[in-house]
C-alpha cells in the first residue's frame, strides 16, 4: 500500500514537471530529429553519383564502347560538358582505338581538381581500368573475328559482360566488428539520443529527492518506519517505466517519423526479447546512476551540476554526440568506459548487425553489471542520505 | 480523534544523553523525563539548548548514546516539523490522501480521520489547490492537518504556528487540545510563550542540554506567587533588614525582591517603608509572574 501510494506520487509530480517531460522526451526527441538531418550525407550504404568529364578528342567504336563501358563501372555517375573544371577529367589519347591492343602505349589520362576526395578518385581510377580492360577485350575478339564486326553496341556489350562477369559468393557476418562504419543517420541518431534521453532521467530523479529532503517530508517517512527498500523502489520503479516509455516512443520515431521527413526510416530487426532485454538492461543502468547521483547532490544546484555534467561525459566519449567511428584510436578505446557506448553497441548490433538475443547479451550484461555495481553503491549513499535526514529548526 | 491510547502510552527518558561528534559539551546530559496520557508538555529552551536532539530522539530519528528511552505500548508519534513538510507538486486533498495511504488508515477510520483533519484546519475550500500555492498560513496548517490525520500515541510539535494568523492559530491549537482531551500525549515547542502556556499543563526548560525546570504549570504559575519589587538602579538599604524583621521569605532579583507569601499587617508596613525612601519602586506586580518572566529568569535571559 505504502511503495503504491510513493509511486503514485511520483509519477503525479513528474507529469506536472513540464521542465522534466521536456528533458526526458521533447529533448531527446528534437535531437533524433535534428542530428539525422545533421547526419544523413554521412555513412550511408549507397555511395554517392559522381560527376566526370570524359574527354573523346578522336570519336570510335571503341571510345563509344568505353564510354559505355564506363558509364555501367560507375552507375549512378553523371559525365558533364568538357568545360567543367570541379569534375575529375578523363582523357583518352587521340590514337586510342589504335594503341588499345598496345600495352606499351598509354591509352587514357586523369586529371583531378584539388577537391576530389581520395574515395573518388579511387572509384574513377578502379572504373577506368575496368572500362578499359573490357574495351581492350572488345578490340581483341574483333581483332581475332569472334565479333562480328557488325554487331551492335548493346550485343557487343552484353558478349564482354558475360566474359568477364566474376560470380563471387559474397556473405556478410552479421553482428560482429565494428558496426558504426555502416550505420545511416537514423541507425546512429536515434539511438544515441534515446540513450542520452534515458540517462537524463538523473535530473528528475535528483530533483525530486532533493525537495522532499529539504520539505521535511522524508523527515515524516523516516518518523514513519518507511523502510529504506521501499523509499528506494518508490524512487525507481517509476523513472524505469519512464525510461522504457522513452525507448518505445523514439524508436517509433525512428521508425514512422523520420521517413515522413525524407530521412531514413529505421527497421527494427531481431526478436522481440533482444529488443526487451536491451531496453531494461539501459532502464536499469540509467536509474541506478540516477538514484546514486539523487543520493549524492545536497542541492538542486548540485543535482543539476552533476547529472547534467556526468551526462554530457558520458554522452561525449561515449560516442553518442560524435560517432565512435571517427573518434581517433584513443578516445574508441576511452568510449568503452562508457555505458551509453556499450548501449550504443547493442543497439548496432539489432539494427545494422541484425543480430539474436545471443548476441545482444554480451552488450546487455555489462550494462546490468554496471547498474548492479552502481545501484549497490546507491543504496549505501541512499541510506546514509536518510540517516543524515535529521530534524532541523530554522529559529 | 477517535483513537485514544490512555489506558496504554507512557514514555520515560532515563538518564538520556547525546554528544554530536567534535563538540566539547553534550547536547543533552542526563535528561530524566516522564511523560502520561493525555497530557501535554510544553518544551521551552533557548536556541542550542537541546530541544531538537530530544524530539530527534524521541522520534527515532538518532540514537541515545546514554540512557534510555522506555515506552509503555506501541511506539508511534504524529509528527508536525517546523517546516511545511508535504509535497508541494501535490494538491491539499492528493496530500492528505497520500499520508492517509502511508499511515495505512483504510475504511471508516480513514475517511472520519480525513474530514476531521480537513475540518479541524479548516482546509475544506483549498483541497483541489495545489499545495505550492497556497499562503504561508495555509501551509501551516497542511502540515498540522498531515500531523493530525496520523494516528498516534504521541504528537510532537515543533514550532508548528510560526506564521499563521491568529484566527488559524486559534483553530490549531484548539486542535492540539482536541487531541490531549482524546488522552493523546503531546510535546509541543514554540516561541510563543503564551500557546506554551495556554496548552501545557507541565513545562520543561531545557538550558544548555540539561532539565533546568519540569514544573507542573500550576505550580510554575499559581495565583499565589506573592508581590515582586523592583527598583531603578539597586533596592534601598534597608529593605533587607525590615524583610527579616517581617519574616517573609523572599527570592532576590537583580533590582529587588520577590516575596513569595505576603499577609496584610506585613504589607502594610513594607508600603511604609516603601513610601519613606527617596527613591520608589519601577516595578510593584502583585500575583502571578508571566511564563516570560519565568522562561527569562531560569533560562539566564538568553532568548
Amino acid at each position: 500500500m505504502r511503495l503504491r501510494a510513493l509511486v503514485r506520487k511520483e509519477f503525479l509530480l513528474l507529469i506536472r514537471d513540464h521542465h522534466a517531460l521536456g528533458v526526458l522526451f521533447l529533448m531527446p526527441a528534437l535531437f533524433v530529429l535534428l542530428m539525422a538531418f545533421a547526419l544523413a550525407e554521412v555513412n550511408q550504404d549507397r555511395l554517392p553519383a559522381l560527376e566526370l568529364v570524359l574527354e573523346i578528342p578522336q570519336p570510335s567504336e571503341e571510345s563509344a564502347f568505353f564510354a559505355a563501358a564506363l558509364d555501367e563501372q560507375l552507375g549512378e555517375s553523371r559525365r558533364l560538358e568538357s568545360t567543367a573544371t570541379s569534375a575529375p577529367h578523363l582523357r583518352l589519347s587521340p590514337a586510342f582505338a589504335e594503341q588499345l591492343l598496345d600495352t606499351e602505349q598509354a591509352s587514357l589520362g586523369l586529371v583531378f581538381p584539388a577537391a576530389t576526395d581520395a574515395l573518388s578518385r579511387q572509384r574513377v581510377r578502379a572504373a577506368a581500368h575496368a572500362a578499359l580492360a573490357q574495351t581492350r577485350l572488345m578490340a581483341f575478339l574483333l581483332d581475332t573475328g569472334e565479333l562480328d564486326a557488325d554487331s551492335s553496341l548493346a550485343e557487343r556489350m552484353t558478349l564482354i559482360r558475360q566474359r568477364t562477369e566474376v560470380r563471387i559468393n559474397e556473405q556478410e557476418r552479421l553482428a560482429s566488428g565494428a558496426l558504426d562504419q555502416r550505420v545511416n543517420a537514423s541507425q546512429h541518431s536515434v539511438p544515441a539520443w534515446l540513450i542520452f534521453g534515458m540517462f537524463f532521467v538523473m535530473l528528475p530523479m535528483a530533483n525530486s529527492f532533493q525537495r522532499e529532503q529539504q520539505s521535511g517530508t522524508l523527515l515524516r517517512l523516516r518518523c514513519l518506519g518507511v523502510n529504506m527498500g521501499t523509499l528506494a523502489l518508490s524512487k525507481l520503479l517509476p523513472y524505469l517505466a519512464i525510461n522504457l516509455l522513452q525507448f518505445g516512443l523514439l524508436l517509433a520515431i525512428g521508425v514512422w517519423a523520420l521517413p515522413l521527413l525524407g530521412l531514413p526510416g529505421l527497421h527494427l530487426p531481431g526478436s522481440i526479447a533482444a529488443w526487451l532485454l536491451l531496453a531494461g538492461s539501459l532502464a536499469l543502468a540509467a536509474c541506478s546512476l540516477g538514484l546514486a547521483i539523487a543520493s549524492l547532490a545536497r542541492s538542486g544546484e548540485q543535482a543539476l551540476m552533476y547529472s547534467g555534467g556526468i551526462n554530457l561525459i558520458l554522452a561525449a566519449i561515449g560516442g553518442v554526440m560524435v560517432p565512435k567511428s571517427v573518434m581517433p584510436e584513443a578516445m574508441a578505446q576511452l568510449a568503452e568506459l562508457s555505458p551509453m557506448s556499450w548501449g550504443l553497441d547493442a543497439f548496432l548490433v539489432l539494427l545494422v548487425g541484425q543480430g539474436s538475443l545471443t548476441d545482444v547479451a554480451p552488450w546487455c550484461a555489462r550494462l546490468l553489471l554496471f547498474a548492479v555495481g552502481v545501484g549497490a553503491l546507491a543504496l549505501f549513499l541512499f541510506l546514509k542520505r536518510l540517516n543524515d535526514t535529521q530534524w532541523t529548526t530554522h529559529n | 480523534m477517535a483513537a485514544c491510547y490512555w489506558f496504554l502510552f507512557m514514555l520515560e527518558l532515563r538518564g538520556l544523553g547525546f554528544r554530536y561528534p567534535d563538540t566539547e559539551h553534550p547536547a543533552l546530559d542526563g535528561i530524566d523525563l516522564r511523560l502520561e496520557a493525555g497530557q501535554c508538555l510544553g518544551l521551552l529552551g533557548s536556541n542550542g539548548a537541546g530541544k531538537t536532539t530530544l524530539l530527534s530522539l524521541i522520534a527515532g530519528l538518532r540514537q541515545p548514546q546514554q540512557g534510555e528511552i522506555r515506552w509503555q505500548g506501541e511506539r508511534s508519534i504524529g509528527l508536525v516539523p517546523q517546516q511545511p513538510a508535504f509535497h508541494a507538486g501535490l494538491s491539499v486533498k492528493e496530500n492528505l490522501q497520500l499520508f492517509a495511504d502511508l499511515y495505512r488508515l483504510r475504511g471508516t477510520e480513514r475517511s472520519n480521520r480525513l474530514q476531521r483533519c480537513i475540518h479541524d484546519t479548516h482546509l475544506e475550500s483549498l483541497l483541489g489547490t495545489r499545495a505550492a500555492r497556497l499562503s504561508g498560513g495555509q501551509q501551516r496548517r497542511l502540515n498540522f492537518a498531515i500531523g493530525l490525520l496520523q494516528p498516534a500515541a504521541l504528537y510532537l510539535f515543533d514550532e508548528a504556528t510560526v506564521g499563521v494568523d491568529i484566527h488559524s492559530r486559534e483553530l490549531l491549537l484548539g486542535a492540539v487540545q482536541g487531541l490531549t482531551a482524546d488522552g493523546c500525549a503531546v510535546i509541543y515547542t514554540s516561541h510563543y510563550l503564551e500557546e506554551i502556556e495556554r496548552l501545557a499543563q507541565r513545562i520543561v526548560l531545557l538550558a544548555e542540554g540539561q532539565v533546568r525546570l519540569d514544573l507542573d504549570k500550576r505550580q510554575l504559575l499559581g495565583d499565589d506567587h506573592g508581590l515582586l519589587l523592583e527598583w531603578p538602579t539597586a533596592p534601598p538599604s534597608g529593605l533587607d533588614a525590615l524583610l527579616a524583621e517581617l519574616q517573609l521569605e523572599c527570592l532576590p532579583t537583580a533590582r529587588g525582591c520577590r516575596i513569595e507569601r505576603i499577609d496584610a499587617p506585613q504589607l502594610a508596613r513594607l508600603c511604609q517603608f516603601i513610601a519613606s525612601q527617596p527613591q520608589l519602586p519601577d516595578l510593584l506586580r502583585f500575583g502571578r509572574p508571566s511564563l516570560e518572566q519565568l522562561y527569562l529568569h531560569f533560562s539566564g535571559g538568553a532568548l
